[in-house]
């Protein structure tokens, strides 16, 4: 366990050391807050609409947030496969989990504190949380998850190209992700059938879902089950991937 | 260590390594005694590297097994690298960190406390020569030099039993190089560590190893003491010189009877011999006789170059040019 603990506090500080990597990130998710809670407010008007529209967009705030930070984790292991830095890592008994786990859960917890930011910015122009302050450590929670599910994915790709221009052109798939979903509206006014589709077999869908039953309905049990699986479930996946592929490093050389 | 292997603390036998279409090491076989400097010779792109990273567990093996420490490279790799360490010929440092943070950080991956990784990261740095470097400095900003010992030090974080050292001097002034040699034979005779010590330079290993093993090709070409390989030889090497490859070969038939142990190299002819001296009047006469002009002669004591040479048929040195 030490071994998880100390890389991950390792890749923490590297990251801490080269804040102006953090920056476009941060700007990027107070951009969508801005900018969609400003010019696209009048959809909370529309019937049926419940809650205030910025409830409804921080989630995807949050969700864009959490590129950057697997953005960050991939990044920062091409660095050491670059530096020859992951081999001495590799030569040391520390678990192949722990290799994986160091880079992952940093760019997970750097994105928690962006999403304190964009919390704290969210309260400042008037949120208020259905599920009161304990629903918004819940959010602090799902975006950690859907961080490392993220984060589990650039770290299999850095794992397998080896190049940080890979790595960052695969962050591209997650685009898809975040906007072909109940991103600006929810399901109910979608008219297009494929955006419609895309957006039920989508599994962002299903974090917007949970966070924002918390932001707008209160303590709702199903929406929060579903996001929890669905969260769970794709960070073991892309977790499994970035494992698997660190085992294989060992044995291509 | 398991008592299975004796006083061995590295067996191999039969591995094997191909990547691609390309066999970058073919059926080696290795028996390392504990408390050995053992020197594994070759040029570049030998195979050296390659081998040490099947017996240090971060490359599988096409083919063979390898015990390292007393526990299988394939099936026990934790054992083995709770007890060895490796300083690989590229270095491989995080430019974020300080030197003193690497050194921690690399003994708590070692299950190493706290208290006592910080420690033994002052003494190392002492042991290295970095302790005079500004603490704060990050080891991006470190020279080629300071970066090449603290990766050493990083590999002695947990006083491993078998330490693995790849073309350690390789690119190094001869100063720092004998700084290296001294601290290899320190930490062999202090500590009794057993090290593999991988070497381009013929001189490294005859001063170094108590045991050689030259690698060509992938494959061994010679094995034993230097010492005992150069004796096969024999004891003494007359270079005769001449203005072309030609004459030497000429020369090489005329003396067939007087030096039955003798090689061409381009336009030296070398006869190896138990007594040399006796010899000389003997081969400049046979020359004379057959109107071959001898530019130079020189008498020495075989190298592991000769050992290499008549393992393969060709120079050490040569091949090196070939190969950059």
């Amino acid at each position: 366990m030490t071994d998880v603990l100390v890389l991950i506090w390792r890749s923490l500080r590297g990251s801490l050391r080269t804040p102006i990597a953090l920056i476009p990130n941060i700007a990027i998710s107070v951009f969508f807050l801005f900018v969609f809670n400003s010019g696209l407010s009048s959809v909370a008007q529309l019937p049926g609409f419940r809650g205030s529209y910025l409830a409804f967009i921080i989630p995807v705030s949050i969700v864009s947030a959490s590129v950057g930070g697997a953005g960050i984790a991939g990044q920062a292991l091409v660095t050491d496969i670059e530096s020859g830095y992951f081999t001495k890592l590799l030569l040391t008994p520390a678990s192949r989990l722990s290799l994986v786990w160091g880079p992952m859960v940093a760019g997970a917890v750097i994105l928690v504190g962006q999403v304190v930011l964009i919390l704290a910015l969210g309260l400042g122009l008037g949120l208020k949380a259905a599920a009161g302050p304990a629903g918004l450590i819940l959010v602090l929670v799902f975006a950690f998850l859907w961080g490392m599910a993220f984060a589990g994915y650039a770290v299999f790709i850095a794992l397998k190209t080896k190049s940080g221009a890979a790595a960052q052109a695969a962050t591209f798939a997650f685009f898809p992700l975040i906007f072909l979903s109940t991103t600006f509206v929810p399901k109910e006014y979608i008219e297009a059938g494929w955006l419609k589709w895309a957006a039920t077999v989508n599994p962002t869908t299903y974090i917007y879902d949970a966070m924002r039953s918390l932001l707008i309905d209160g303590w709702v049990l199903k929406p929060l089950l579903i996001g929890l699986g669905v969260m769970l479930g794709f960070a073991t996946l892309t977790g499994l991937l970035a494992l698997r592929q660190a085992a294989r490093a060992t044995q291509l050389g | 260590m398991s008592t299975s292997d004796g006083d061995r603390s590295i067996v191999a036998e039969g591995i094997t390594r191909d990547f691609a279409d390309l066999r970058a090491v073919d059926d080696v076989d290795l028996n390392i005694r504990s408390g050995q400097i053992f020197g594994f010779l070759g040029p570049n792109g030998s195979g050296k590297t390659t081998t040490v990273k099947m017996l240090a567990t971060i490359l599988a093996l096409t083919a063979g097994s390898a015990r390292v420490g007393g526990f299988d490279v394939i099936t026990e790799p934790q054992k083995v690298r709770a007890r060895i360490g490796v300083a690989l010929q590229e270095v491989g440092l995080d430019p974020l960190m300080t030197a003193r943070e690497m050194l921690v950080l690399q003994s708590r991956l070692f299950s190493v406390d706290s208290a006592t990784a910080r420690v033994k990261a002052d003494q190392l740095l002492k042991t290295v020569g970095l302790d005079d470097v500004d603490p704060k400095k990050r080891v991006g900003q470190f020279s080629g030099g300071m970066k090449r010992r603290l990766d050493l030090a990083l590999a002695l974080v947990h006083d491993p039993e078998i330490l693995f050292l790849d073309e350690p001097t390789t690119g190094l002034d001869p100063v720092s190089r004998l700084g290296i040699w001294e601290e290899v034979r320190r930490l062999n005779t202090e500590r009794g560590m057993t090290i593999f010590l991988t070497t381009q330079y013929l001189e490294e290993a005859d001063r170094l190893a108590d045991e050689v093993a030259i690698i060509n090709k992938g494959r061994i070409a010679a094995q034993g003491a230097p010492r005992a390989l150069k004796k096969e030889i024999g004891s003494e090497v007359v270079t005769l010189s001449f203005a072309s490859s030609e004459l030497a070969e000429r020369a090489s038939a005329v003396l067939e009877a007087m030096a039955p142990k003798r090689r061409v190299v381009e336009r030296d002819l070398l006869c190896y011999f138990t007594a040399a001296a006796d010899k000389l009047p003997g081969l400049i006469r046979v020359l004379d006789e057959a109107q071959i002009p001898l530019q130079a002669l020189t008498m020495s004591e075989p190298t592991l170059d000769d050992v290499f040479l008549r393992a393969t048929g060709h120079r050490m040195t040569d091949t090196e040019e070939e190969a950059s």
